[in-house]
């Protein structure tokens, strides 16, 4: 079912707001103009995951290298930290493990979730 | 009990004089330690440490001509080699194990070099069973690596050894790094042997120092988790991907306790090592033996050996008798702790893997001939 969220222009850059829909917490983020949406529901110990700090992915090369892909964005959930990429919902650490991800879609100025799809359902 | 073929990764050669290590000194190092007139030598081995009140060897290991227990062959192979299917072992030294605790960093170097062309002359050259670890000067890392080279082509230098600690920073910290690009560039497993940390330097144990051998002895895993949980948290295996480890006499049921806790805080910490690119525990199960000696006692022999299934160590426990300590563990004693599925494994074949050795060849009954004559 699609929930239509708000226009654009409510939505802050880097920035979660948490809106309610079929029954589920989720959290929205525009990131550098893309939209990514979350359940706001860490998977570890339930934590409310998009309270967390935003950032982009962390990469090392070498030792002691720190490297951002601001491409990605991943949220690291405020209770212990686990990070998720947002836009697949994976641990960083293990592909298996993820966060539910959202399908996000603009029309016309408008932030749309498709909730009850999966992403790949959701892809045109 | 087990009567196959069988690999001991932790045997203790010894010297019973310093004139033994001297003679493989350089000149003006010799000149240095030696004739000091009333004074006696500069001392060769790291003078520190905690009385063990039983001393640190097994009664029955002192030679009956004399000497020290490890220092002769007879002894040893009667004791050891012959009174099993030794196909081979691995010699660790004795005190000289400690060069690292020295202050003087070329002075530990030399003896390292020392030690390493004494244990090839006085040693390898009696028996093809015997093997050695390489000694280095870990102060001095780059000197270090150079002695790890000088060996590369003496396929009998079989690992490099690590036991004190020089610099109080964990083993994993990129000051010691030449020593293990040297390693992986011959193509040697490191081996960190149970007192590193601090024999004679700053403390082994975490929270403080203690006051006992009874407690530094009982707290040796300490050392050795940190060093397992530096070499992973500095990158070591994602740097030097060929590197292989051993750890020695720190025991084992530890380490899924460790792991796992090791792969949760990565969850929770993995922005302070994005270098890492993989569980810790799967850099562990990829990189990283563990002697079986001392092999922990649970009052159920169910629970260590479930313990370390939980991590597969069945797969990595490498059979050590630490012969002639105080503590060793002997092979009866030890196949009747662990289940006879494993006996192979940990008697034979995991070694094997960790030294790039053909276990079946090894394990033939030909390969007896091979004992000494």
């Amino acid at each position: 079912m699609t929930y239509d969220v708000g226009p654009i222009s409510d939505f802050s850059e880097r920035r979660f707001r948490i809106v309610h829909a079929a029954g589920h917490e989720i959290g929205v983020l525009r990131w550098q103009d893309r939209f990514f949406a979350v359940h706001n529901r860490c998977p570890h110990q339930k934590g409310p995951l998009c309270l967390g700090v935003v950032s982009g992915r962390l990469h090392g090369g070498a030792p002691g290298s720190m490297e951002v892909d601001d491409e990605t964005p991943i949220i690291a959930c405020p209770w212990h930290g686990w990070e998720f990429d947002l836009e697949r919902g994976r641990a960083l650490w293990e592909e298996g493990y993820a966060v539910k991800v959202v399908p996000v879609r603009i029309q016309d100025g408008r932030v749309l979730l498709e909730v009850g799809r999966s992403a790949a359902e959701a892809s045109p | 009990m087990y009567s196959g073929p069988i690999v001991d990764c932790d045997v203790h050669h010894a010297r019973n004089s310093d004139a033994e290590l001297i003679e493989f000194l350089p000149r003006g190092w010799r000149e240095y330690v030696t004739d000091r007139g009333r004074a006696g030598n500069v001392p060769l081995t790291v003078q520190d440490g905690f009385p063990n009140p039983h001393g640190f060897m097994r009664a029955d290991t002192y030679p009956e001509g004399g000497g020290e227990p490890g220092a002769d062959y007879p002894t040893m192979r009667a004791q050891l080699l012959d009174a099993s299917d030794v196909r081979r072992a691995i010699l660790t030294f004795g005190d000289d194990s400690h060069l690292a605790g020295h202050h003087n960093p070329y002075f530990a170097n030399e003896i390292a070099r020392a030690c390493n062309d004494w244990s090839i002359e006085r040693w390898l050259s009696r028996d093809p069973r015997l093997l050695s670890s390489i000694m280095v000067g870990s102060q001095l890392p780059e000197l270090a690596a150079a002695e790890i080279h000088r060996h590369a082509a003496n396929a009998r230098m079989v690992q490099v050894m690590l036991v004190d600690n020089p610099f109080g920073y964990g083993f994993g910290h990129p000051i010691f790094h030449p020593i293990y690009a040297a390693a992986e560039e011959t193509n040697r497993p490191v081996a960190i042997h149970g007192g590193a940390g601090g024999w004679a330097n700053p403390p082994s144990t975490g929270g403080g120092s203690v006051n006992t051998y009874f407690e530094t002895h009982t707290l040796w895993p300490q050392a050795i988790q940190t060093h397992v949980v530096s070499f992973i948290a500095h990158g070591v295996f994602e740097k030097y991907p060929k590197l292989r480890l051993i750890l020695i006499e720190g025991g084992s049921a530890w380490i899924p306790s460790l792991l796992w806790r090791f792969d949760t805080e990565f969850k929770g910490l993995r922005r302070e090592v994005p270098w890492l690119k993989r569980l810790p525990s799967e850099y562990f199960a990829e990189h990283v033996w563990v002697s079986s000696q001392p092999l922990e006692i649970s009052p159920k022999r169910e629970h260590v050996v479930e313990l370390l299934r939980s991590m597969h160590l069945e797969d990595k426990l490498c059979y050590a008798s630490d012969y002639p300590h105080w503590d060793a563990d002997e092979i009866d004693y030890l196949s009747s702790r662990l289940p006879a599925e494993w006996h192979r494994q940990v008697f034979l074949e995991n070694a094997c893997r960790l030294y790039g050795w053909n276990a079946e060849e090894l394990g033939r009954p030909a390969a007896a001939a091979e004992k000494a004559t």
